[in-house]
């Protein structure tokens, strides 16, 4: 699936890198390379969501990166 | 046999009782200070306190003041009623004292002592930076427990509990006790941490404390069992994680703490969370860091505590979930407010974990290992049960009222919840069974005919209640002042308890029971009135019968200590023996009853 939105760091827990959807969600990066980790960036990002996932982070679902285009 | 002839025996009887009870009754040592449980007492300087016969008035106190040139004053509304007096900047308290104690209407001329709670204050450098352990009031807590002997398993990223491979020891670790753990990410026995995360978490719960070093946790004296379910990321599978929790349960864990979370439902994970509870487990687990009224699971499944985070102002903090599924909250940090604001334990850098550091983190993980390591105290402190652990801890959290979304039962209090377990106990009816097989020994050992007439005085609510009252207390009281306000109160909490125990009211809650209260004297007195008033006797007998089972399923239950007894072992030939004076009571009672 492919979900746009805003990339943005969240100081909870250890720290965790977030995807602010436009869809209204928030999903938890997994996967992702360091040119997608930037504070502020609009990108559209092809992934899956782990539904059986579970973490530190709980900021909602985890979202699985395969590959990313910034906007 | 005349009725003057018997009640002259009954005379004799109950005389003799009264005799008994208040001849063995011994007088408290007169150094002796007084304490509730949780309490230190240290005098005041330049003040004492003179108790005056009761009725003494204010003139004599006044007349008294100024021979002995004290500043004396009546101490409160109970006035000459009590006739307790006390003086402040007194220059020379011995000498007041000396002269005061020479007066024959003075009972009794003490320094004046303030009360205090007991704290223990460890020595660990950085304690002074854990606001979150004051806010839950540890300190006090401590005093009644430490979690000693709980197994208590953290289901996270591992523990930094070994120095293994390339794995490290946190130094603040050092001496706190573990068992073994698993890792189910890597299938090893080995579950060091990888991340941080489940070392800050098991700091909090057990870090190693009063070693002079580093910071204190909650459950100090607890074990730790590391369970990794999580990998280095932080993140893991709903299937790991029940295997997990059943693992550490069937490993002995009592408490398992799951600062983890998501927003998929698994019934896989559900049933893990009930098998746990119903093998006498807690399992208390994170709300969830995404802010909104929708709280993560597990800790949305029913078997589970689901745990929200406070700032340190008390206001939940701005990540936390809340919600319907919501039961308590604890401190889980507000970094945005600056340093000093975060939770602060020993663990991992979360760049390199060989590298051990102290971290600030904010979470509602960071909030969910106060709970679990006070669910151990109280493991520790005698609760039986995952339900028992789970009252004591809604009971004794602070709130503004009822349960609501953003705070469920309330902000956790760790003395509150020690305190509730001792005023909570689940309702003992043996009290009222041993009264229940008395009564059939005492119908045995009366004539055959007048049976039916014993019977007549016990079915009747005059006797059913004060024998009620006096051997399991008015138990729903409390049940229904929790349903109508939804919180628990301390008056209500000590008038549910059955009346021996209402020396607590006067006296708190200490180790030791008090000899005036658990022993006959109560219903001899009763008895005496009975004497002049003749409706009294029904209730009368209720009492003395539930006394007389109250003290004797005391005794056979290896008794509490008796305050002031001078040996221990004293406490159960002196319940034996009221338990028995009260029984004679109530079998004068029936009799005088049943011949009417």
């Amino acid at each position: 699936m492919k979900i746009r939105g805003t990339v943005e760091f969240k100081d909870v827990e250890m720290g965790v890198w977030v995807l602010d959807g436009e869809d209204g969600r928030t999903y938890q990066l997994a996967g992702g390379r360091s040119a997608l980790l930037k504070e502020g960036q609009r990108v559209e990002i092809d992934g899956d969501v782990d539904t059986g996932a579970m973490g530190v982070a709980m900021v909602g679902p985890v979202l699985r990166v395969r590959a990313f285009r910034a906007l | 046999m005349t009725p003057a002839v018997t009640w002259m025996r009954a005379r004799w009887w109950l005389s003799g009782c009264l005799a008994l009870a208040v001849g063995c009754t011994p007088v408290p040592a007169r150094t002796k200070v007084s304490q509730p449980g949780n309490s230190r007492a240290s005098a005041v300087p330049h003040a004492l306190v003179i108790d005056f016969r009761d009725g003494t008035p204010a003139e004599e106190v006044a007349e008294r003041a100024g021979r002995w040139g004290l500043p004396l004053r009546l101490n409160s509304v109970e006035g000459t009623r009590s006739g307790i007096a006390i003086a402040e900047q007194v220059e020379d308290v011995d000498a007041a004292l000396a002269a005061a104690r020479a007066d024959p209407d003075v009972e009794e001329a003490e320094p004046l002592v303030t009360v205090e709670a007991l704290a223990f204050t460890p020595n660990d450098p950085e304690f002074s930076r854990q606001w979150n352990l004051r806010m839950i009031r540890m300190p006090e807590a401590w005093e009644l427990s430490r979690g000693k002997g709980v197994t208590v398993a953290v289901i996270d990223t591992g523990i930094a509990y070994e120095d293994h491979d390339d794995f490290v020891q946190v130094p603040d670790l050092a001496g706190a006790r573990f068992v073994s753990g698993y890792d189910f990410v890597h299938d090893t026995d080995h579950p060091n941490d990888d991340n941080g995360h489940g070392t800050h978490v098991a700091g909090t719960i057990a870090q190693r404390t009063n070693n002079g070093l580093g910071v204190a946790g909650v459950a100090f004296e607890a074990r730790l069992m590391p369970v990794k379910v999580l990998d280095r990321s932080g993140i893991g599978n709903s299937a790991d994680i029940a295997d997990a929790i059943r693992w550490a349960v069937d490993h002995g864990a009592k408490v398992l703490n799951l600062s983890l979370g998501g927003p998929g439902y698994s019934r896989v994970m559900e049933r893990a969370v009930a098998y746990a509870r119903s093998q006498g487990a807690v399992v208390v687990c994170a709300a969830g860091n995404t802010g909104t009224g929708q709280v993560s699971y597990p800790a949305a499944y029913a078997g589970a505590v689901g745990v929200g985070a406070l700032a340190p102002d008390g206001q939940l903090a701005p990540y936390s979930s809340y919600g319907e599924a919501l039961d308590i909250v604890a401190p889980g940090g507000d970094t945005r407010r600056g340093p000093g604001n975060g939770i602060l334990q020993a663990t991992i850098d979360r760049g390199d974990y060989r590298k051990p550091v102290l971290a600030e983190y904010q979470g509602t993980s960071m909030a969910t290992p106060h709970v679990a390591g006070v669910a151990a105290l109280l493991f520790a402190a005698g609760a039986k049960t995952p339900d028992e652990v789970e009252r004591a801890l809604f009971a004794g959290a602070v709130s503004e009222g009822s349960w609501n979304p953003r705070a469920g039962h309330g902000r956790l209090d760790a003395l509150g919840a020690l305190q509730a377990l001792g005023a909570r106990g689940p309702v003992d009816w043996k009290p009222l069974a041993w009264s229940g097989v008395l009564l059939v020994l005492l119908l045995l050992s009366i004539q055959q005919k007048l049976r039916p007439g014993y019977l007549n005085v016990i079915l009747n609510p005059g006797t059913l209640l004060p024998l009620l009252i006096s051997t399991v207390g008015l138990w729903f009281l409390r049940l229904l002042w929790q349903r109508w306000t939804g919180h628990s109160s301390e008056a209500v909490e000590l008038l549910s308890l059955p009346l021996p125990d209402w020396e607590r009211i006067l006296f708190g809650r200490g180790r030791l029971a008090s000899p005036i209260m658990y022993s006959a004297l109560l219903p001899v007195v009763a008895a005496l009135l009975a004497l002049r008033w003749r409706t009294l006797r029904p209730v009368v007998a209720g009492l003395a019968l539930g006394f007389a089972g109250f003290l004797l399923y005391a005794a056979w239950a290896k008794a509490p200590g008796i305050a002031y007894l001078p040996f221990t072992f004293l406490a159960r030939p002196w319940l034996i023996l009221n338990g028995l004076v009260a029984a004679l009571v109530c079998r004068t009672m029936l009799r005088r009853e049943a011949r009417r």
